[in-house]
């Protein structure tokens, strides 16, 4: 075990983790960030896709230990409690998500996306979900409400 | 016991690699390795993340030459407007491994180097517990063939067909100095030991002087993201008219084609590929079908190659 | 409608889902918690010789090791085949089967303490496909000692109609297919997880990812021995289910069990891996079928013999092998109709239930002959397939009700959508368009285990806050249930959504459900949530009446307000709550729905029975690469009759889903074994379609208003995957002009048929 001191969120604490963790165990169940999903485990599915110094990654491949000294940011701290996020309110409005297990992950591959390429086509929306598994929707309200949310930023 | 470090420097890296005695193994991105962890198919007790090491990230572009450090993401490879103009085909290759989101973590390195597969071998502890070991963990026979001697999981590059289509050389490095070889020399023809890196070696720079005048890029899979492949081919014609190509995914090595295209015939090629393709049933696409994509691709790529 | 209904809402369970607050089951975590994990077979048909319990009890971190025998009940959601225990006891039967289960302090101790098992298995003879379970065998080899005749058949399910062998014997226009359908697995997101917990009080409280919270509830009571009332089963958000979680599972027993035992509260999720060995997914299946029909086309038989490979145990299987036969009556006017289905035992996992339960493959199988019927007499696709469907208010051969039935406009929707007439039979070579339609119940008539009481009952609660809390044991899946308590709320009492608050899937607290499968939740839930909602609003009506010197009935309940049509009355919801709690305080009311009855007498009548019966028809376009076999499906046009969309959004949502789940089993997906060992237990292997391969969706609502439904309503969550499937293998005939008679359509498959009629 080591004790290293992680930012999440914005916040910096000291965590004692085991050195072959990844930063998806670490956050669910040392730090109880539960919103962050645990669903394949191996890379196939993009629920657990947090940000790393404002770049999207997927948790289940990440060492803990990578993350020290970066700034981890996980969907607890997407919308700051308040105001929701454009990609979030618009997977709401849209009904972009059902059971909403894939949700967090999207959201968290959605929003750097779109702040990389805020005017985005259809088909780039499709292309950047493409790690994103989600069995309920069949994708279409999800990619309808990220070019919603795109639109809105935009004016 | 799991020890994990971070070196800054490659220097840093080498002396932790040396302390380990070749009880090590290198993440660059991570991305394929950390299953293998998982899985208990790496057992390695060290960790040693290269992702730290930031002069390892560059992408340069002199007098047309391409200099790529190794540890440049996939993603920053795609995006780059430099590589699209000058090696669209590399960025056609890298485009077509794993997920957008993986791709902005995982490395040209990594590409190049990543481990060979096989739908025996890559499982989970527990499901090789039940079909029983193979010789690539600890068994004594091979899971696909009933052999005891040879190993055909395949190479799944797709960007190492790329490069090897592109002439491309590496750079690695290690404590006693700097070599330099063609990239498709790294390559044995062996599922268990698929490239000859040296224990320590790190792969430190990827670079491509060929002009091609065509490019070819094809790979077959399932779906149209995350699958890894079940045929790579990549094909380019240089300034010279020596056709090169290269196909992965069939074999436990790239099986490059090199001649000139005067002399190439369609027959040849399908002969060579096919001879020297060592496949066997070992991923999930039926091995008739994709020995007969082989066919297939070649002669797309002839079709292409040849249109008016 | 004035209210929240038939307009697009969003989920009132979303911005706790978008934001990451939305508790699933291994979200939840409690003091002193025990973590489980299984040591599972190697072996697939084998006796247990030897076990080391007591070294792993040893192991560091571990607080209890169990085996078969310390919960031997059998169990399983249909009473007539409880052929499962919680761990093997004696015998496994497939491989991944749970042996032992050990409770340790962390997850990491009780990985390391299942390494340390050793067990000694003396192989049986396996039996991995049907053809090997329908032979006979010696009795110690039999899978399960209770089927008969030396074989390995679980079920044998037969219904006749007019001898239909007779009319295809002599038949002149008639089609005959034989296909073969891969296993399909759910592949929901969320691993199965359950924590349970013993009380103080002596009573047992579980939390689990499942969909049917009452019949887990029933078997945990049978399994542990204590009674109903000290067993609370808690389903929180769930993360999918398409039927994957809907029976009753050996890991709800185990944790339930090392609660009881170590008094602590013990947890256990899955493994991606662990979600495909459970499985419980679509049959792997083969159907001979043939059609006739007359000059004119109109259909004259169908008979059909359908195999299933139902692996090691029963789950649903005795419904699938009738849902397999009887779902063929719609939406064709069929009045010789004839089918066997027999279930088979094999060792490998189980199959059950799955989106679209038992009518898919045998769907597909019909519209393909249908289709080629179509082709053989130069007709049109779509035309013959409108000469043949069932009238609203019909009954069929097996006696199936037929009420509302929207499937003319159905067709009508697509056939102009796709331009079809224009189109089809037009593409150039290497493109095509396909048709076909579906049918499927709107709840099962009859609940699963025999009882007097209702199938649900919803309870709203008033109080002096206003709000009013609707109970229901409905469970939310992300299908839109609580959602659409809420708006039926909103509409009866004619106040804001946000009035409006739900309380469900609690066996404490919520009232009976039976739960979320066979497309019932909207159809009974929804009725009886709009008798309960109701009910308050004619006690509210009545107290106001009452103080006010009005009559009851003419008050009006809208926008938040209560008034006569002459504003002479004119008063606040609030007001209105305040007057009818005078002098009696919060009170509840509620609600209930039990089917009509319906069906015939004969035996096997039971199966299908529906209080209405939802349609659809689709029409797919596809790409073929006649060189390397690879389809493209470029897009699907959908129409649907739902009878009434309450949540237009929530419909089209199913709707979407459906398109997306069928693509997957008709062109990728598809469980592959070695030995009965899955090959492919991971998301790399077991190809889901990405938002990729997801064609262009264009989906047409069809409110067909049916005079028993909610409103009109009627399901809308599994009917829509059955047309996706033949339309497309329809549309690679017109495309490349040949028939995919095995599921799914591979490109190898493509190519060796293409080489074949070549
Ligand atoms: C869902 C999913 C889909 C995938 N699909 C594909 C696919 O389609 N095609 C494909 O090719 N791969 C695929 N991969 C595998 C992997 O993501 C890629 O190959 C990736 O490019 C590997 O890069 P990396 O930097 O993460 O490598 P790592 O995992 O870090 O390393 C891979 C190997 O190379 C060695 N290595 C890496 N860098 C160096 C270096 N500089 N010097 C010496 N040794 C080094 C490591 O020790 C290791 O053995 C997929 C992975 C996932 C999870
Ligand atoms: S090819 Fe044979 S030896 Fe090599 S990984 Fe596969 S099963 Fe093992
Ligand atoms: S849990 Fe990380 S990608 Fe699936
Ligand atoms: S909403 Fe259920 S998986 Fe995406």
């Amino acid at each position: 075990m080591e004790k290293v001191a992680l930012t999440v969120n914005g916040f910096t604490q000291l965590v004692l983790v085991e050195s072959h963790e990844t930063i998806l165990d670490t956050i669910r169940n040392r730090l109880n960030l539960t919103g962050t999903k645990k669903c394949c485990d191996e890379g196939t599915c993009g629920s657990c896709t947090i940000m790393m110094d404002g770049k999207p990654v997927l948790g289940c491949l990440t060492p803990t230990l990578r993350c020290v000294g970066k700034k981890i940011l996980t969907i607890e701290g997407i919308s700051a409690g308040e105001n929701l996020h454009s990609v979030q309110k618009h997977l709401v409005k849209s009904l972009g998500l059902q059971c909403g297990f894939c949700t967090p992950g999207v959201v968290m591959t959605a929003v750097p996306f779109l702040e990389e390429n805020p005017k985005p086509s259809r088909d780039e929306i499709k292309e950047n979900l493409s790690g994103n598994l989600c069995r309920c929707t069949g994708y279409k309200k999800i990619i309808d409400a990220v070019e919603n949310a795109a639109e809105e930023m935009q004016s | 016991m799991e020890y994990y470090h971070s070196p800054d420097t490659i220097q840093d890296a080498f002396s932790i690699a040396e302390k380990c005695d070749g009880n090590f193994i290198y993440f660059a991105g991570g991305t394929d390795v950390q299953i293998y962890r998982k899985q208990n198919l790496d057992k390695n007790d060290h960790i040693i993340d290269l992702s730290s090491i930031h002069d390892l990230n560059s992408i340069s572009l002199k007098d047309g030459n391409l200099t790529l450090g190794a540890m440049t993401s996939l993603g920053d490879i795609i995006t780059s407007n430099k590589i699209q103009n000058k090696y669209p085909l590399l960025v056609e290759a890298a485009k077509s491994v794993a997920t957008p989101v993986i791709r902005k973590t995982a490395t040209i390195g990594g590409n190049i180097l990543v481990r060979n597969r096989c739908t025996f071998y890559n499982q989970s502890q527990e499901w090789r517990n039940g079909v029983g070991s193979c010789l690539r963990d600890v068994g004594d026979i091979c899971q696909v063939t009933g052999g005891k001697n040879d190993c055909y999981s395949r190479n799944v590059s797709d960007t190492a067909a790329a490069l090897i289509a592109l002439n491309a050389e590496i750079t690695l490095l290690n404590s006693a100095g700097v070599s330099q070889q063609p990239l498709k020399d790294i390559f044995l023809p062996c599922g268990i030991k698929f490239h000859d890196l040296g224990n320590d070696n790190i792969l430190t720079q990827i670079s491509v002087s060929m002009k091609p005048k065509r490019w070819w890029y094809k790979k077959l899979r399932l779906r149209k993201t995350l699958d890894f492949t079940s045929l790579t081919v990549a094909a380019t014609i240089d300034i010279n008219n020596i056709a090169r190509i290269c196909l992965n995914g069939v074999s436990m090595t790239p099986i490059l084609i090199e001649e000139p295209l005067e002399t190439l015939t369609l027959e040849n090629l399908i002969k060579q590929a096919r001879k020297n393709c060592k496949t066997v049933d070992n991923d999930l696409m039926p091995l008739k079908y994709r020995r007969e994509m082989i066919n297939v691709f070649l002669e797309e790529w002839w079709e292409y190659e040849h249109r008016k | 409608m004035s209210g929240a209904i038939g307009k697009p809402t969003p989920y009132i369970d979303a911005v706790q889902k978008v934001t990451g607050q939305a508790m699933y089951a291994d979200d939840f975590k409690f003091p002193n918690m025990l973590y489980v994990r299984f040591l599972r077979s190697t072996e697939s048909h084998a006796k247990i010789k030897s076990l080391n319990v007591t070294e792993v009890e040893a192991s560091s971190g571990v607080v209890a090791v169990i085996t078969g025998k310390d919960i031997p009940q059998p169990f399983g959601v249909l009473s007539i085949s409880r052929d499962e225990t919680a761990m093997a006891i004696e015998k496994v039967r497939y491989q991944g089967e749970i042996v032992a289960a050990v409770a340790a302090e962390t997850i990491e101790a009780a990985e390391a303490a299942v390494k340390r098992f050793r067990v000694e298995y003396e192989p049986i003879k396996e039996f991995y496909t049907p053809e090997d379970s329908l032979k006979t065998c010696e009795s110690h080899e039999q899978i399960h000692p209770h089927t008969k005749d030396h074989k390995n058949i679980h079920k044998t399910a037969e219904l006749r109609f007019n001898e239909p062998e007779k009319e295809l014997e002599t038949a002149k226009h008639k089609q005959t297919g034989n296909f073969k359908f891969a296993g399909v697995t759910h592949g929901f997101t969320e691993p199965h997880s359950a924590v349970a917990m013993w009380n103080g009080d002596e009573t047992l409280t579980v939390i689990s990812a499942t969909q049917v919270p009452h019949y887990l509830h029933k078997n945990l009571s049978k399994v542990l021995g204590l009674p109903l009332h000290k067993i609370q089963v808690k389903k929180p958000v769930l993360g999918g289910g398409f039927g994957g979680k809907s029976d009753p599972f050996p890991h709800e027993m185990i944790v339930s069990y090392l609660a009881m035992k170590t008094k602590r509260p013990v947890k256990c999720t899955f493994s991606r891996e662990e979600v495909f060995i459970t499985h419980h997914g679509r049959h792997p299946t083969e159907i001979a079928m043939s059609i006739s029909c007359d000059d004119d086309g109109k259909l004259t038989a169908l008979d059909t013999d359908i195999i299933i490979d139902g692996g090691a145990f029963g789950s649903f299987g005795v419904v699938t092998s009738y849902y397999n036969g009887v779902l063929l009556q719609g939406p064709y006017k069929l009045d010789k109709f004839g089918f066997r289905t027999r279930r088979t035992y094999t060792n490998k996992h189980q199959c059950g239930a799955m989106r679209g339960h038992g009518a898919v493959n045998p769907r597909y199988a019909v519209e393909t002959l249908l289709d080629m019927m179509a082709h053989d007499m130069k007709m049109d696709p779509c035309d013959l397939r409108e000469k043949n469907f069932l009238s609203e208010h019909s009954s069929t051969v097996g006696e199936f009700r037929i009420t509302s039935n929207g499937i003319r406009d159905c067709i009508a929707a697509v056939r102009k959508k796709s331009d079809w007439d224009n189109r089809y039979g037009k593409l150039p070579f290497g493109r095509g368009l396909g048709v076909a339609c579906g049918f499927f119940i709107s709840g099962s008539a009859l609940p699963i285990l025999w009882n007097r009481y209702p199938q649900t009952v919803v309870h709203a609660k008033l109080d002096f806050d206003g709000r009013i809390v609707m109970f229901s044991g409905a469970s939310e899946i992300g299908q839109g249930s609580d959602t659409m308590l809420v708006q039926i709320a909103a509409e009866e009492l004619g106040i804001p959504m946000d009035f409006v608050q739900v309380e469900v899937a609690d066996t404490k607290t919520t009232p009976v459900d039976l739960g979320s499968y066979s497309s019932r939740v909207t159809f009974m839930v929804g009725n009886a949530a709009k008798t309960a909602a109701s009910n308050v609003r004619s006690e509210m009506a009545k107290a106001i009446a009452k103080e006010k010197d009005v009559s009851a009935e003419s008050l009006i309940f809208k926008n938040g307000r209560i008034f006569t049509k002459d504003k002479s009355l004119d008063i606040s919801w609030e007001e209105g709550v305040e007057m009818a709690m005078a002098g009696r305080g919060a009170f509840v009311e509620s609600g209930f729905y039990i089917s009509p009855k319906l069906g015939g007498k004969f035996k096997g009548a039971g199966a299908g029975l529906s209080p209405s019966y939802s349609f659809g028809a689709f029409i797919s376009e596809v790409e073929v690469n006649p060189k390397t076999g690879e389809t493209n499906v470029k897009k699907v046009w959908g129409a649907h009759d739902c009878g009434k969309a309450l949540n237009p959004l929530a419909v089209e949502g199913q709707i979407e889903g459906s398109i997306h789940m069928g693509l997957g089993q008709v062109m990728s997906e598809e469980m592959r074994y070695n030995n009965g060992q899955q090959m492919n237990a991971n998301f790399f292997d077991y190809r889901i379609p990405s938002s990729l391969d997801t064609p262009d969706m264009d989906v047409t609502i069809i409110e067909s208003n049916d005079p028993e439904g909610p409103y009109g309503a009627k399901e809308a969550g599994e009917g829509p995957i059955h047309p996706v499937l033949p339309s497309i293998g329809n549309a690679v005939f017109d495309a490349v002009g040949i028939r995919m008679m095995e599921l799914p359509i591979t490109p190898d498959k493509v190519l060796k048929k293409l080489k074949e009629t070549a």
